[in-house]
């Protein structure tokens, strides 16, 4: 960190700079427009979506996408088992998603970085004791843990949330504890200390300001992780009751009959592939422009 | 070399043990959130509450939740584990009939990771072009948002249904039987020399270790392409340029070698990932393994079941990590004899 140039330093202390950087860099377009689009489908479902997602056609079970032979124009791809528009329930499906993957990341990186702030500012014993339980937690195959949790805290969209909480915290902890151990070493917080200030007006104004980019850019990588998350726990049967629609959800039902429907499985899969790129390409453009060290790389 | 080895691995496994103390006592805690009576399932539907208060009884479930663990504990240290609710069998020997099978996936899992990342990483870092660095940061991206369980269900479609080339259930095929000495089932078809079994359990394995690989590759590819970009403005390529080696030796020898390090550490911190990646996939290949048992075990609310398997899981993980750290030791010769 000390051999920086003065101006980086300073290009690094100024959050706007950061994101003035994050703007122009390609990456970041390209993940914000993905994930813009996922979320305005996610907002517009009920008046965009052909059909009602819970709607049963039993005498139009396992249609083909509309453009096939055999295809509904009503369908345009194709129905399910019971008869449900797969094209309807992609649509809201984003709903479960994206309200899981936004509340479970901003939830995991409050819980994390508090923790880490705490942790990284105090040191000492609180340091040591925070430092163990994240081993512990990293012990943990993440999927073993959530499953356990869902098992203990039953389902239902707020469990889902709160048991990646509970599993992800560590991911920001750990992070976000190394760059406080860096930056409370920095000499304007010592200027902080000098002046007067408290350790709470220290850690609010002077450290937790350095580690917000680094925060959301893992708030972006922790919400395309916690689409995965839920996707797997529904397609478990683990996630949310039958009444709601989740991707993983659909993948279950379809891989029952794939058999004799193969494509019912595609939807559902490119929404959560497309969706998850959309926060790794953001994360992945926001991690580049706001580390210095690696825009040195690149340069 | 080998003090140095033994030192970290004792060094590694003495950390374990309060790992552990706190991993079990999560489960432990966590698992008697449980809203469902995993007794209520398994009384008949004219059982009086006598039999229900008497099974519970019979199950411990009766005490209070620290006595209950602390029984729990002096059990497993002794290396029993209960008996499970569902399965009536004790919990150690239904994981011992799954494990091989889980480490077998995932050690063929691991390997086949490594072939596609290795060379990736190394394709990765020799692109050089502004337009075609954000073009191969944009497709490991993309491979990133692949996570195994997609995998698995698209090779599943593609290379089972679609095109059925290769079997998608079980270990091997029905009629097929594992002489069962080491429960690894190319060990033991191998060592037994039947080698059409080896052949039909290998190609079981391969569609599921790909779906493992394939989202564990490009983490691979990653971190091996940016540790190579960090080498080259090291001094010692410099001087090795200077020298007049081939740039092809330089990275081979030299770069490489050091490169080698952080992938070894990624290898280690993400082994969870992959090992945890094993549960969904088993699920859908249906192959009798850990993953499976656990899920079925969440689906029966099969205490002591669900309590075995979680705490294998974390020793397993531990375990790869110890192992990890030990290879570091050999591999990296400033951590040796630098005390």
């Amino acid at each position: 960190m000390n051999d920086m140039s003065p101006a980086l330093w300073l290009s690094r202390g100024t959050a706007l700079a950061q994101f003035r950087a994050a703007s122009d860099s390609r990456e970041v377009r390209i993940g914000a427009v993905i994930v813009g689009a996922v979320a305005l489908i996610a907002v517009l479902a009920p008046w965009i979506a052909p059909n009602d997602p819970q709607n049963q056609d039993l005498l139009s079970t396992l249609l083909p996408p509309a453009w096939s032979s055999g295809g509904d124009a009503r369908y345009p791809l194709g129905t399910d088992s019971l008869g449900r528009c797969v094209l309807s329930r992609t649509l809201f499906g984003a709903r479960i998603a994206l309200t899981v993957a936004l509340c479970a990341a901003v939830g995991a990186a409050v819980a994390g970085s508090v923790l880490a702030l705490i942790a990284g500012y105090a040191g000492g014993r609180v340091d040591w004791l925070v430092s163990r339980a994240v081993d512990a937690w990293m012990a943990f195959p993440p999927v073993v843990l959530s499953l356990l949790l869902m098992v203990g805290l039953g389902t239902g969209v707020f469990n889902v949330v709160l048991s990646i909480v509970l599993v992800d915290w560590t991911r920001f902890c750990r992070v976000v504890r190394a760059e406080v151990l860096v930056v409370r070493r920095r000499d304007y917080v010592a200027a902080a200390r000098l002046l007067g200030f408290t350790h709470f007006q220290i850690v609010l104004r002077e450290v937790l300001p350095a580690v917000v980019p680094l925060i959301i850019t893992l708030v972006s990588l922790e919400m395309g992780i916690a689409v995965i998350v839920e996707a797997t726990l529904s397609f478990v049967g683990l996630s949310v009751p039958a009444s709601a629609v989740a991707w993983g959800m659909m993948i279950a039902d379809a891989r029952s009959t794939m058999h004799e429907a193969v494509w019912g499985m595609a939807a559902p899969v490119l929404a959560i592939f497309i969706t998850v790129m959309g926060f790794n390409v953001l994360g992945d453009g926001l991690r580049q422009s706001t580390d210095p060290r690696l825009r040195n790389v690149r340069a | 070399m080998l003090r140095e080895v033994a030192g970290v691995v004792l060094r590694r496994l003495a950390g374990a043990i309060p790992v552990m103390l706190v991993v079990s006592i999560v489960v432990f805690v966590v698992l008697r959130l449980l809203p469902a009576d995993p007794i209520g399932m398994m009384l008949p539907p004219n059982a009086t509450a006598e039999d229900a208060a008497a099974l519970r009884a019979a199950f411990g479930l009766d005490q209070s939740i620290a006595r209950q663990f602390v029984i729990w504990l002096a059990h497993a240290a002794r290396g029993d584990l209960g008996v499970s609710i569902h399965f009536h069998v004790p919990v150690t020997r239904l994981i011992a009939a799954a494990l091989p099978a889980t480490i077998e996936l995932s050690a063929a899992a691991l390997l086949l990771a490594l072939a596609i990342g290795l060379p990736g990483g190394l394709a990765l870092y020799a692109v050089r072009s502004r337009q075609a660095r954000l073009a191969a940061s944009l497709f490991v991206v993309t491979l990133l948002s692949v996570p195994s369980f997609l995998w698995a269900l698209l090779l599943l479609l593609l290379f089972g249904v679609t095109f059925p080339v290769l079997p998608f259930t079980g270990r091997v095929s029905g009629g097929v039987a594992l002489p069962g000495w080491t429960g690894f089932a190319l060990v033991d078809t191998l060592a037994a020399g039947q080698l059409g079994a080896f052949a039909d359990a290998l190609a079981h394995l391969l569609l599921p270790a790909l779906a493992l690989a394939l989202a564990f590759a490009p983490l691979i590819m990653r971190v091996l392409r940016s540790s190579l970009l960090e080498a080259a403005t090291e001094d010692y390529v410099m001087t090795a340029r200077l020298r007049g080696v081939s740039e092809a030796r330089i990275l081979l020898r030299h770069m490489l070698k050091n490169a080698a390090l952080p992938t070894l550490t990624l290898i280690g911190v993400q082994f969870g990932f992959l090992f945890g990646g094993t549960l969904l996939v088993e699920l859908i290949y249906s192959f009798p393994g850990l993953g499976n048992l656990m899920v079925q075990a969440v689906r029966d609310h099969d205490l002591p079941l669900l309590q075995g398997v979680a705490v294998v899981f974390c020793i397993a993980v531990l375990l790869a990590n110890t192992l990890v750290d030990a290879l570091y030791v050999v591999i990296n010769p400033r951590l040796r004899s630098v005390r």
